[in-house]
């Protein structure tokens, strides 16, 4: 009766509760009880390995005792003393001829291997495709049936076959399962949604979450380009639109950010990354990542409103500081308005009026009133809230400007100043502002650096020069009390300061400002007396100010073309 | 006949000042002088002629109180008038030591200079 079973009807038995999706070792109990039926006198039981081989991880059978299967599971396979070890490391079947002289492991009574009223009669491995080994299907003879002494050994490499396919099937859907979870929660935890898009065909399969992210109703299906482009933001619909026509045309990456515009009108940021790659048939197929960047993108914009504030709070603090010599630099030619209109006007009372004096006081009442409106002009520029621009500067200009507007106060403060400035230095890109901000704010601390200094000239030299790898560098050095060498980690944070008046945020503040021109700000101490200060920024255009304007490069995209790399190719052969 | 005008030296380091002030004080009927700074005063054949001293406070090296501190130790009294710039600096000026007659600050008015004038002969 057994002799005709096949491996179709036993694999029928189990394929039937697989797809039900019944646990593994449901299914294997019931192998075991086919088995168990099929071949009267005979028990079976499917040992399951771990990953390593080692050691069984669940048993399964159906006519054996449960505290017996139980005992199994968890225990050692020995490689070389039990027969279940030996059929592992053989990788074939090991029949125990005489299993009253090898009984398992009966030498040690401690661990009864089987249960009473069992011999083992044959173990033999399950084996994946590959031969890896995945289990042990175990076949005992019952001593209460002493006439059944043959077991039907052409029926075991037919279980063992199922058992296997049976086994390998519920990992591999194990292991999708899982990394079906690991994806989605990797998803969740990045905001990140997948999408593949098969250019031929405009065939489109999207992840349920980013219908949720498009707020797409999951069941209008299919997802179009025009459902797309229906959510996206009006201004980027055109780099959208470009976009989808470069990759049309077969780049192999791609990297883009837009916006949406969901029903409810609120915004949302994205940013795609997309990887294409041709199929069997030759089509190209792009796969991609959908990032929801609306948080990072508040909060780059929350920190560069904050970073201007905090720049403009730096300002108030020097426009504190400065505001004697605001006083100083404005009254000056006011005295002489003033002064000159009254000797013109007493000029032109006597008889007979003196009118070339007149006219010669008049005309240094016009120089001098435009003396005063350029340093308004130039107190305007510095303290003007507004966000940072970007234009082509010469950094020994700027330079000459702060030194005009503070040399007034650095000179009340006993401070000689010294210029050397680099000719022919190239031009740099940046805001002019907030560069002028820097260095005032580093003149003003060295100013005060040397505010106690009277045994020694309080010297500051200011100096630009050309940098390696095509920067400018400007350096401000004073001859003042300098600092630790262990305090210059903290010199830049903010509020940090050593001086007694003042908020410290000058320094950290310049720093941001100079690292958003994609520049380096540091101070070093002097050989002799004091320290230096310098900062060094690139020349020439660059993509820099960002941080600093919270300036959105949206639309942007960034493809490498596989053409390109073809063509390099081409060339070369 | 002609008097010869009484002489007014004028210090301080910013030119409009130097070029302005002198002709106001040839209106007002003084004869005038004008250095850009303290050092250059000291060095000029004109101390004992000079009857009224216009003084800067704030210059770059000897300040106006230390050519003052200097003239008290040379022996030389003349009648000080400070100006400035720096509405801070009249403060330091508070307890005004012996020869200062008025400190003016910029911009100050022909009819607030002709009184601290008058009032400096007036102490001479």
């Amino acid at each position: 009766m057994w002799v005709g079973l096949g491996i179709a009807e036993i694999g029928r038995t189990v394929g039937g509760l697989i797809r039900q999706g019944s646990p593994l070792p449901v299914v294997l109990s019931a192998l075991c009880q086919l088995f168990d039926a099929t071949a009267k006198g005979f028990s079976s039981s499917v040992l399951l390995l771990d990953r390593t081989g080692a050691r069984v991880r669940s048993a399964a059978g159906s006519s054996l005792p449960a505290s017996y299967i139980k005992q199994l599971e968890g225990r050692r396979v020995s490689w070389s003393e039990t027969p279940s070890g030996a059929t592992i490391n053989a990788k074939k079947p090991v029949i125990v001829l005489d299993p009253v002289s090898v009984p398992l492991r009966k030498d040690q009574e401690a661990a009864p291997a089987t249960a009473p009223g069992l011999r083992l009669h044959e173990a033999s491995p399950i084996l994946s495709l590959t031969g890896e080994p995945l289990g042990i299907f175990a076949v005992y003879r019952r001593e209460s049936n002493p006439d059944v002494i043959h077991c039907p050994s052409a029926l075991i490499p037919k279980f063992t076959q199922v058992a296997s396919a049976a086994i390998e099937r519920m990992r591999s859907d194990e292991a999708l399962r899982r990394s079906a979870a690991l994806l989605e929660r990797t998803q969740q935890l990045s905001s990140t949604c997948c999408f593949s898009w098969h250019v031929e065909t405009d065939e489109i399969s999207w992840s349920k979450e980013l219908c949720q992210l498009f707020e797409l109703d999951p069941s209008d299906v299919p997802v179009t380009l025009e459902l797309i482009g229906a959510r996206i933001h009006s201004e980027d619909l055109a780099s959208f639109r470009e976009m989808i026509e470069r990759a049309r045309s077969g780049v192999s990456d791609f990297e883009f950010e837009h916006r949406l515009r969901l029903p409810d009108n609120s915004v949302k940021y994205l940013r795609i990354v997309a990887h294409g790659t041709r199929n069997q048939e030759g089509h190209l197929e792009y796969i991609g990542a959908v990032q929801d960047v609306t948080h990072r993108r508040h909060t780059e914009e929350a920190l560069a409103r904050l970073r201007a504030e905090l720049a403009q709070a730096a300002r108030v603090t020097s426009l504190g500081v400065l505001t004697a010599a605001i006083a100083h630099e404005v009254s000056q030619p006011l005295a002489g308005i003033v002064t000159n209109a009254s000797t013109c006007r007493r000029m032109l009372a006597i008889d007979p009026p003196d009118v070339e004096g007149a006219r010669e006081t008049t005309r240094r009442t016009i120089r001098d009133a435009e003396r005063a409106s350029e340093v308004i002009k130039r107190l305007r520029a510095l303290f003007c809230k507004k966000g940072a621009t970007s234009e082509s500067l010469d950094l020994n200009e700027v330079t000459r400007e702060v030194v005009a507007l503070s040399v007034s106060e650095l000179e009340r403060n006993k401070v000689i100043v010294r210029t050397e400035l680099a000719g022919e230095l190239p031009p740099v890109q940046g805001d002019r502002v907030q560069l002028q901000q820097v260095i005032l704010n580093l003149f003003l601390n060295a100013s005060d650096a040397m505010s106690g200094v009277d045994d020694r000239p309080r010297q500051l030299l200011i100096r630009t020069e050309r940098d390696e790898e095509d920067r400018v560098r400007l350096s401000v050095r004073d001859t003042g009390v300098g600092f630790e060498p262990q305090g210059v980690d903290r010199l830049f944070d903010a509020f940090y300061t050593t001086k007694s008046s003042g908020m410290g945020i000058g320094l950290s503040v310049s720093r941001s400002i100079i690292e958003s021109h994609k520049g380096r700000l540091w101070a070093t101490p002097n050989e002799g007396p004091g320290a230096t200060f310098s900062f060094s920024i690139p020349c020439g255009p660059q993509e820099a100010m960002a941080g600093a304007t919270g300036a959105r490069s949206l639309g942007a995209i960034r493809m490498s073309a596989v053409t390109n790399a073809e063509e390099r190719h081409g060339r070369s052969l | 006949m002609t008097v010869k005008r009484p002489l007014v030296a004028v210090v301080d380091d910013d030119e409009s000042v130097r070029e302005s002030l002198p002709d106001l004080l040839r209106e007002l009927g003084y004869s005038a002088r004008a250095f850009s700074s303290a050092e250059e005063f000291l060095a000029s054949d004109c101390i004992g002629e000079t009857r009224c001293l216009i003084l800067d406070i704030a210059m770059p090296g000897m300040t106006g109180p230390d050519l003052q501190q200097e003239l008290t130790v040379r022996g030389q009294e003349i009648p000080i008038i400070f100006i400035t710039a720096q509405a801070d600096e009249t403060v330091h000026l508070r307890s005004l030591e012996q020869g200062t007659v008025a400190c003016l600050l910029k911009p100050f008015s022909d009819t607030a200079l002709f009184e601290a004038l008058n009032t400096a002969f007036r102490v001479s």
